[in-house]
């Protein structure tokens, strides 16, 4: 293990006692500066602001979640980037992975919120419905918990699309009043990591910027990072060529869908959606679901769960027909209706033609006649 | 009322014909032809290969061609094609003559609310004399403005699709669309203008050639010649 005279709270003992090498280290570095998007001489600069910076102490909250970002966070492959973030924050409370429970694990989180400056990380959303029943830890209400421990936070960042825009829950009906972390905070920067779950290279980074320059990074529409979910995952699919060419897989396991062609048609949401997937993968850059076979779903979009479905069609039901309706069909039907409406129309007018000639032919008193009527009934 | 009494911008465009008590008229200047046939041929064009991008139905196969990418530049070329057609069009509103001025689209004034009653009494069968109009008659008029719109909004969801694959200008002036409608919507919405653009072909030709019909005044082919056979007191 390297010898570090560095104070024992810092970032730098932290990993050199977790065995992580210099060289790794700075490696580590220079990816999070790619990944951010920034200029490589920023490298030494986010390099010295870890060495010098005391682990900064994180709450992580868990309201209405799968626990599918904590899965995340801690499924990092040895010795990965995600694992190196473990070793520098002073995570202080965490329910599914803390050692400690009950009154403890509850005075621990309160010292943490009481010293203020710390990152809250929110995985989850909170139901405000019923005056918050449908979540409550230690008899609080997660509306309550999150006013509290956000309190003097230096940040707030949210994990996963529940906390994010209130993800499933939040899908219609919505029945416990679900909302996204961002609804509820404020006065506190809070910046948003969606999707089904986070990435933990994403959030690494973000913490990284944030210990750096002392700030979040720039955000989009959405108050995600751009340098995470600024480009269209279609625009960067290793399947783009096939789909520029055409080449598009017809039905799961043909043979198009096994020589890799585009998923276009199977309902692949990559042309909606924006998220560096394509580019930073998962599990320590293995695959990605695109990579492995599924189009995507476009987790990390708001309200995805009633926007991007049906999953394995394009675009959605039209309201009122049905989901086994496509707006193909509604249309179609829209322009067989309108002409054959014209036809009956059309018929309708040669009837009253027919008629009028008649009228033409007889004793030109009742043609006047008629026209007075006609005066008449217009006025 | 003659031609004569009341001298208008249009009158040297009006040339007598001896024989009949008609006159002939040029009401469709030059650029409203243009604009009108360019709006269609973009408009097939658009449609088709905006079905190809919604459903591709044709293939490459195993030959590595460049299809969906080559359709979906003429679809960014008939686009703006499309925009600049239609921009044309709002211009002449308010320069061209009388006929393509943008009150024959809304029926306010007095006369063209009169109008469009005799219109709406022709086509529910209440009259068999069809509406006396020498350019667009008022209910026509009136579902160029819808038509006019639809177009608006098909021009608006295109450029904020578009503006997906770049960030910039595009994305900074339409991106406001999203915060209506998900993007799934907004492509649901560029669809459903598509085929209701199709309806409204439907609606157009057989009215046109139903009042042509009736009225007898060439108004079929005053679309590709500009002129129109008329009673002057229709002028
Ligand atoms: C005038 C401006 C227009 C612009 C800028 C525009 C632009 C676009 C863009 C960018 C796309 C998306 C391509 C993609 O997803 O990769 C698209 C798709 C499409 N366009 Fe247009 N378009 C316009 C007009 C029209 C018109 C007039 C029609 C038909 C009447 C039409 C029909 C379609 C259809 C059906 C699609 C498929 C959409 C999808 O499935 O995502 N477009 N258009
Ligand atoms: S698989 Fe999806 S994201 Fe990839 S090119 Fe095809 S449509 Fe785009």
């Amino acid at each position: 293990m390297p010898v570090v005279d560095a104070p024992t709270d810092s970032i730098l003992h932290a990993l050199a006692s977790h065995g992580v090498t210099r060289r790794r280290f700075l490696e580590f570095c220079a990816a999070t500066t790619a990944l951010l998007a920034l200029p490589q001489s920023y490298a030494p600069r986010i390099a010295r602001a870890l060495e010098d910076k005391k682990k900064p102490t994180v709450v992580w909250l868990e309201f209405q979640d799968c626990a599918g970002n904590t899965e995340s966070f801690l499924r990092a492959v040895s010795p990965s980037v995600g694992d190196i973030v473990l070793d520098v924050l002073a995570v202080e409370y965490h329910e599914t992975i803390m050692a400690a429970a009950g009154f403890q694990a509850e005075a621990a989180k309160d010292a943490a919120v009481a010293a203020g400056g710390h990152i809250v990380v929110v995985e989850g959303s909170v139901p405000t419905g019923a005056n918050g029943v449908y979540c409550t830890i230690g008899g609080k209400s997660a509306v309550q918990i999150l006013e509290e421990v956000t309190a003097g936070a230096a940040a707030v960042i949210t994990v996963g699309t529940c906390s994010s825009y209130g993800g499933l829950p939040a899908a219609s009906p919505n029945p416990t009043g679900a909302v996204g972390v961002p609804e509820l905070v404020s006065g506190v920067p809070v910046i948003n990591l969606p999707g089904c779950p986070m990435n933990v290279d994403n959030m690494v980074a973000t913490i990284v910027h944030f210990l750096t320059f002392g700030a979040l990074p720039a955000v989009d529409g959405e108050g995600r990072p751009l340098f995470a979910y600024g480009e269209r995952i279609h625009d960067h699919c290793e399947r783009r060529a096939h789909f520029d060419a055409g080449q598009f897989a017809q039905e799961w396991g043909d043979e198009g869908h096994r020589k890799g062609w585009c998923l276009y048609k199977m309902g692949c949401k990559g042309p909606s959606t924006f998220h560096n997937c394509p580019s930073i993968r998962w599990n320590g850059g293995t695959s990605w679901p695109i990579g492995a076979g599924h189009g995507c779903v476009g987790c990390s979009e708001p309200a995805f769960w009633d926007t991007m479905t049906p999953i394995y069609g394009r675009l959605p039901a039209p309201p009122g027909f049905g989901v086994t309706t496509s707006v193909e069909q509604i249309g179609a039907g829209i322009v067989g209706l309108t002409a054959a409406g014209f036809a009956a129309h059309g018929l309708i007018k040669a009837g009253q033609r027919k008629r009028a000639h008649k009228q033409d032919e007889a004793p030109i008193e009742i043609e006047s006649a008629t026209a007075d009527d006609e005066e008449g009934a217009g006025q | 009322m003659t031609t004569d009494a009341t001298p208008r911008p249009q009158d040297e465009a009006i040339e007598r014909t001896p024989s009949t008590e008609l006159v002939v008229a040029k009401v469709w200047e030059l650029p409203v032809r243009v604009v009108h046939w360019t709006i269609f041929v973009s408009v097939v064009v658009l449609s088709f290969i905006g079905f190809y991008i919604g459903t591709p139905f044709l293939s490459t196969g195993s030959d590595p061609g460049f299809l969906m990418g080559g359709m979906r530049a003429v679809h960014n070329l008939a686009a703006f094609t499309f925009i600049a057609a239609i921009l044309a069009r709002i211009i002449w509103a308010f320069t061209g003559n009388k006929w393509s001025h943008w009150d024959q689209f809304v029926p306010f004034a007095k006369d063209r609310r009169a109008n469009a009653k005799d219109a709406f009494r022709y086509y529910v069968f209440l009259s068999d004399d069809p509406p006396h109009e020498a350019g667009h008659n008022a209910l026509a008029g009136a579902t160029y403005f819808v038509l006019f719109t639809m177009f608006l909004v098909q021009v608006l969801t295109g450029l904020a699709l578009l503006s997906l694959e770049s960030e910039g200008f595009l994305a900074s002036t339409t991106g406001w669309v999203f915060s209506i409608a998900p993007i799934p919507w907004v492509r649901f919405l560029h669809h459903l203008i598509m085929w209701l653009t199709w309806g409204f072909v439907i609606h157009h030709v057989y009215s046109a050639w139903l009042v042509d019909s009736d009225a007898k005044a060439g108004l079929m082919s005053s679309i590709f010649t500009g002129w129109k056979r008329l009673p002057p007191e229709d002028l």
